[in-house]
């Protein structure tokens, strides 16, 4: 490390390692119709447009800290305003049973130091959280998993492709495309005992011997199987409910970003749902019109935070978001931002800006800058803006 | 020649890292701008590996290169990096109870002599 800034990085995952080489490209500066301007000046016109609109959007939140998250839920209600993050397009409806008590779970310390199985079902640590199995899931030697990934722990992967974690993991079942609910319901069928329907029997039996064995395990479910249930999500809950039946059997929702749980948190006990709300008279509708999807051709100035849409959703949702002022905060320049009406760049978390957040398996974490920042957080930012308002 | 085939997105951390560096790299666009077809599916249409070819359906249109898949056979179905490129073709309708189909969405993918796409036109295409 050296004053403000380091001169050189080791032992980080290469995610960590971007993230850090990040802070030196792509940064954004002050901006309102492409043009630069001072920071008061952003705020100023990021306050007029939110003031004049009359069905503000504010999307984003997953990247920004617990404290800016209030600060966006209390602008919401200011502004009558409709918010959404972006477990709205992925994980969203694991995280509402996991919040609401539908979906037993546990932290990842309790993985590290207690689970004998894994099940990574539509999902893949080792290119999306490349610590879970080094540190927690596989290879650590935890409390009562002394002789781990050796000879007490099993990780089995279920998904459509071959994955960088099917090659870790000595248990590997293909599922194709929509065919989860068929893989679930053969599990369960063999879990009671029963013939499954549907699948590679002789692969059903050894799966539900290894499941029959597990002492604690623990699922890992991904957007593949999220993106496969659709309205089928109850399955999900009756196998988890039949393997506690057997022994103990947790779920982690393997979210993106890392303060998706917190703020699936902090609106859940502010306003009773996850996400998709829409504020009036202080009170929160929810539903399928306030996504993202819906609410960005409804909308007629929108806020986004910690997030690039037009990179990361769908074209028709990027395309409505592209056509209305959009006030962009954030640290990078991004699709969103090229396309923004105002542009205000804002510190990184846990580089230039601290803050709290809510880990994937829902421990709250705090952390401290270690960078000095040029800018201004994200709780800072809204601060002024819900001022300017 | 044309083929029909279910694309499903994937992570790629690699990927990931390029973009946390710039959205707007070569490296970037390189790890995002291809699709990973079947053996059996790059022999039908008379490409090989690094070509480039247009996937297409009625939400959008991309060139991309073509990478010979590694994985078990699975003609019929073809692999994505999640990116601005394979979200070109996502539809986004949704409902309560479902999410894009990032996982199985429908194309057709033939060999082009086209450019790669560019994320640049990409943006101009939202903002058209």
């Amino acid at each position: 490390m050296k004053t403000g800034g380091f001169s050189q990085i080791k032992n980080l995952c290469r995610k960590g390692h971007g993230h850090f080489l990040s802070a030196f490209t792509e940064r954004t500066a002050p901006k309102a119709d492409g043009q630069e301007i001072s920071l008061d000046q952003a705020i100023d016109r990021a306050g007029e447009i939110l003031r004049k609109a009359e069905r503000p959007l504010l999307y984003g939140w997953s990247n920004s800290s617990l404290e800016a998250q209030r600060v966006g839920i209390e602008l919401a209600k200011k502004l009558e305003a409709t918010i959404d993050d972006t477990s709205s397009f992925c994980q969203g409806r694991i995280m509402e049973r996991i919040l609401t008590g539908r979906l037993p779970t546990c932290t990842l310390d309790d993985v590290r130091n207690f689970a004998d199985t894994s099940i990574f079902w539509g999902s893949d640590p080792s290119n999306s959280h490349p610590r879970l199995l080094s540190r927690f899931a596989y290879y650590p030697r935890g409390e009562k998993r002394q002789k781990s990934y050796e000879e007490e722990r099993t990780c089995i992967v279920v998904d459509v492709r071959k994955s960088a974690t099917t090659k870790l993991c000595s248990n590997y079942f293909k599922v194709l495309p929509g065919g989860d609910a068929d893989l679930i319901a053969s599990v369960i069928a063999v879990l009671e005992g029963k013939i499954p329907k549907f699948g590679d029997k002789k692969l059903m039996i050894e799966l539900g011997a290894i499941l029959r064995k597990t002492e604690f395990g623990v699922l890992f479910p991904g957007l593949g199987i999220l993106s496969s249930l659709t309205d089928k999500m109850d399955l999900l809950e009756s196998l988890i409910a039949k393997l506690n039946e057997l022994s103990a059997f947790k779920v982690i929702p393997t979210v993106e970003h890392f303060n998706t749980r917190g703020f699936n948190k902090l609106l859940l006990e502010d306003a009773g749902c996850i996400n998709r709300a829409f504020f009036q008279g202080g009170k929160a509708i929810h539903g399928p019109q306030m996504s993202v999807s819906i609410a960005s051709k409804k909308c007629d100035a929108a806020l986004v935070i910690g997030s690039d849409p037009l990179s990361s959703l769908p074209f028709g949702t990027a395309r409505s978001l592209a056509k209305v002022p959009v006030i962009a905060i954030d640290p990078h320049r991004s699709l969103t931002t090229d396309a923004a009406k105002v542009v205000i760049p804002s510190a990184i978390h846990g580089l230039e800006a601290g803050g709290s957040a809510v880990r994937m398996d829902g421990v709250k974490i705090d952390f401290d800058p270690i960078l000095t920042a040029s800018t201004l957080s994200d709780v800072q930012i809204l601060g002024m803006i819900k001022e300017a308002i | 020649m044309e083929s029909t085939v279910t694309i499903a997105t994937f992570r790629d951390i690699f990927q990931n890292e390029a973009e946390k560096k710039s959205r707007y790299s070569e490296e970037y666009r390189g790890l995002s701008a291809q699709i990973i077809l079947d053996k059996q599916d790059m022999a039908n249409l008379g490409v090989k590996d690094g070509q480039n070819v247009l996937v297409k359906n009625e939400v959008g249109r991309i060139v991309v290169t073509a990478k010979t898949s590694e994985d078990d056979p699975h003609p019929g179905l073809a692999f994505m990096v999640k990116s601005p490129w394979s979200n070109h073709l996502i539809e986004d309708d949704i409902c309560e109870m479902s999410s894009p189909e990032f996982k199985k969405t429908s194309v057709q993918v033939s060999p082009s002599g086209e450019d790669i796409t560019q994320i640049s036109e990409l943006y101009l295409r939202m903002k058209a």
